[in-house]
């Protein structure tokens, strides 16, 4: 016999993780709708923010100042992603590459690989807990971790805050004329290699929160970013390339159907419910929920 | 008989000087006497022709390979304190002057990263490319299996230091060796815990690796058949998973008094972590499956929920130890200023019975080793010598220390200053 509180509690677990997965998805989808490539080094990102709200919290803020870290670490990646684009994502557009798509994945395979390397090297394969002091909640019948339900809300008002500039700010509106076409904006004068390095600094920077957030949830090591990784392409598939809204709806839909799965059907393939999911949706709609279809010469 | 401190003795196949003079020099002994000399030399050298080139060339070093997981998602933390013991072990025997009449050894690690096709590659690379005469280090069950497939048409011995799948060694493979504790043993002592203190309901939550999956699987059998009467929830997860909330879910449902948790690595903080979120800790008593909580690092990722929690180990600092082992102890608190654990004292173990394998084998011919292995006794960080036995199915080839069932009553408590709540014999063989 199922019982509706365990129905009720897996649901509401399903919804907070779901957007814990679209926080980290958004990145992803906002680089790609701008720049269009996918940044195979997205989890990195997400792992760099976790280490450098790790460091803020255990060496200078503590567990309390966590709100004052998150931005911090998140501003951090951001100014790492700002510098970085020109190096590596830039020459994509100004060095007559014919195949953009290889390249883009061949060089953030290779940053991914050398990030998480990097942080082995420089702090050890160990887990770090930043710890947190933020106490348990109830949600309805379901106990929840303060850490959780902060980095969910957050997530929440960061989404909401990200949709309103997009949608009343002068950057904003440059960003998505961008997102429609790269070439009728250059026509009305801006500069589309400047807009390149905003929206990737802002789509790591946005990596950066998720995991800066979620440290004291999942730890901090150096493969922690796989999971936004695997996770945040389900999500951007699912939702469909390009789309905000879809990477919310995506990852609310990826963390029920996961819950629900592992909750009232075989918890041992709680993973592989996303991909039926995902099967089901490309199916249905080849193009993600969101996503829209586009004809290429 | 050779006169140098060499191992070989009688029959010293490297022939050093004092050996060949004592044989030729005598003029009692006369011109037959020197005749039978040359000819039994001649013997030597051809019956070590025969053994396909068994020694190492003279000032070779001798490598033992050691497959250990440093990076996620297999246990990094396990990886590197058994590194720290097996190059103990190293500085150990090269001190000395070297095994097998002045052989210096090395060590060659390779990361596994806890995935089986991993451990395949570095079992294939430690014997193709750097000619190990033996490999241990084996943390996950799964890796050991793994590397054994390859081992047995390879022929290179391994040792599984902290892997505890009864298949490793109950599938009887002439190259598969261990020095830990079995599914059978651990579940016997979990099972003596439980009966202890009274538990009827208990909850079993397994990572799906052979490691998990065998241990849910022997807690079924034995609470069969032993009539121990336990009502269990066993449920196995994805290694992968961040969020064990819904399983988590199920168990709190479940109301039991008891709940294993058979993570390695991150799921295993994860579940401590969200099984506390949740309301099911400290009411309900969690028994973590192996000794992580004796890390350093254990009471830094879990500073409020680590008190409270059961936890198997095989070492206690009150276990007497081996000459080998005090040495060992000293060395590695002289060196790390802390004190050894469990991980660490078998890597030193494993590397220090393969050096002394060598020596018993006169040969680093893994045939040799495997003979050696298997006929002599060996000295390791316990008391008890190490022996492995073709014994009946998972007690082949392995020898187990005790299990210990120690309890944090407080945080930040010394492990060696948890309570002994189970002491455990793990047999060697039966």
């Amino acid at each position: 016999m199922i019982s509706t509180e365990l129905i009720a509690q897996s649901l509401l677990a399903g919804i907070i993780i779901g957007v814990v997965y679209a926080l980290m998805a958004l990145g992803i989808t906002f680089i790609y709708s701008i720049v269009k490539m996918i940044n195979w080094a997205m989890g990195e990102f997400y792992m760099i923010g976790s280490y450098v709200q790790y460091f803020l919290i255990a060496q200078l803020l503590g567990p309390d100042l966590w709100f004052i870290a998150a931005p911090l670490a998140a501003f951090s990646v951001f100014l790492f992603g700002y510098f970085l684009e020109p190096l590596l994502i830039k020459p994509m557009f100004t060095a007559g590459i014919e195949r953009k798509d290889d390249y883009a994945t061949v060089v953030t395979i290779a940053l991914l690989l050398m990030l998480r390397s990097l942080a082995t090297v420089l702090s050890g394969p160990y887990q770090r807990n930043p710890g947190s002091n933020l106490p348990t909640v109830m949600l309805g019948p379901l106990p929840e971790s303060g850490a959780r339900l902060a980095a969910a809300v957050c997530g929440l008002a960061v989404m909401a805050l990200f949709y309103v500039l997009l949608k009343t700010t002068w950057l904003g509106l440059a960003m998505r004329a961008a997102a429609q076409s790269r070439f009728g904006v250059q026509t009305a004068g801006v500069d589309i290699f400047r807009m390149d390095r905003i929206a990737f600094g802002i789509g790591v920077a946005l990596a950066g929160l998720a995991g800066a957030l979620l440290a004291p949830v999942f730890l901090v090591y150096p493969t922690n970013g796989i999971v936004t990784t695997t996770k945040g392409f389900e999500i951007i598939v699912i939702g469909g390339l390009g789309s905000i809204p879809g990477a919310l709806i995506a990852g609310l839909m990826l963390g029920i159907v996961e819950s629900l799965g592992a909750s009232f059907l075989a918890p041992a393939y709680q993973n592989a419910y996303g991909f039926i999911l995902l099967l089901i949706v490309l199916l249905i709609r080849p193009s993600g929920l969101f996503g829209e279809r586009v004809r290429q010469a | 008989m050779c006169k140098r401190s060499c191992a070989f003795g009688k029959v010293c196949p490297l022939l050093h000087r004092e050996a060949a003079a004592k044989t030729f020099g005598s003029a009692e002994e006369g011109t037959v006497a020197g005749l039978k000399s040359i000819a039994r030399a001649g013997v030597l050298v051809a019956a070590l022709g025969l053994m396909g080139g068994a020694l190492h060339a003279d000032n070779e070093p001798i490598t033992i390979g050691l497959i250990i997981p440093l990076s996620p998602p297999g246990d990094p933390t396990a990886g590197q304190l058994i590194r720290r013991g097996a190059e103990l072990a190293i500085e150990y025997y090269n001190e000395k002057g070297g095994v097998a009449a002045g052989h210096k050894l090395k060590l060659s690690v390779q990361d596994s990263q806890g995935r089986p096709e991993g451990g395949v590659a570095a079992y294939r690379r430690l014997v193709s490319e750097e000619h190990a005469i033996g490999v241990t280090g084996f943390f996950h069950s799964s890796v050991n299996l793994a590397a054994n497939e390859v081992a047995k048409g390879m022929g290179v011995p391994t040792i599984g230091t902290q892997t505890s799948a009864a298949e490793i060694t109950s599938k009887k493979y002439d190259v598969a060796f261990r020095t830990h504790v079995i599914d059978p043993v651990r579940v016997s002592a979990w099972l003596d815990f439980i009966t202890q203190k009274g538990f009827k309901r208990v909850s079993l939550l397994a990572e799906t690796s052979d490691y998990g999956v065998g241990l849910v699987d022997e807690t079924v059998k034995q609470n069969q058949e032993k009539n121990v009467g336990l009502e269990l929830q066993p449920m196995t997860f994805d290694r992968s998973s961040t969020d064990l909330t819904p399983l988590l879910l199920q168990v709190k449902a479940f109301k039991p008094q008891l709940l294993i948790n058979i993570g390695v690595g991150q799921p295993m903080d994860l579940m401590i972590e969200q099984a506390a979120t949740l309301g099911i800790t400290p009411q309900t008593a969690m028994l973590i499956s192996y000794d992580a909580p004796v890390r350093p690092q254990f009471w830094q990722l879990h500073p409020k929920n680590g008190a409270g929690l059961y936890f198997i180990a095989y070492y206690s600092p009150r276990q007497r130890l081996s000459d080998l082992g005090t040495w060992f102890a000293k060395a590695y608190e002289d060196k790390y200023k802390e004190s050894p654990v469990y991980s660490s004292l078998n890597g030193f173990g494993d590397v220090a019975i393969l050096a002394q394998a060598v020596d018993h084998a006169k040969s680093s011919n893994p045939k040799s080793i495997i003979a050696a292995l298997e006929g002599g006794r060996f000295t390791s960080w316990a008391a008890a010598d190490v022996t492995f036995p073709r014994a009946e199915g998972v007690y082949w080839h392995n020898w187990s220390p005790p299990v210990l069932i120690l309890h944090y009553t407080d945080a930040n408590q010394d492990w060696k200053g948890a309570v002994v709540v189970v002491e455990y014999a793990g047999t060697a063989a039966k």
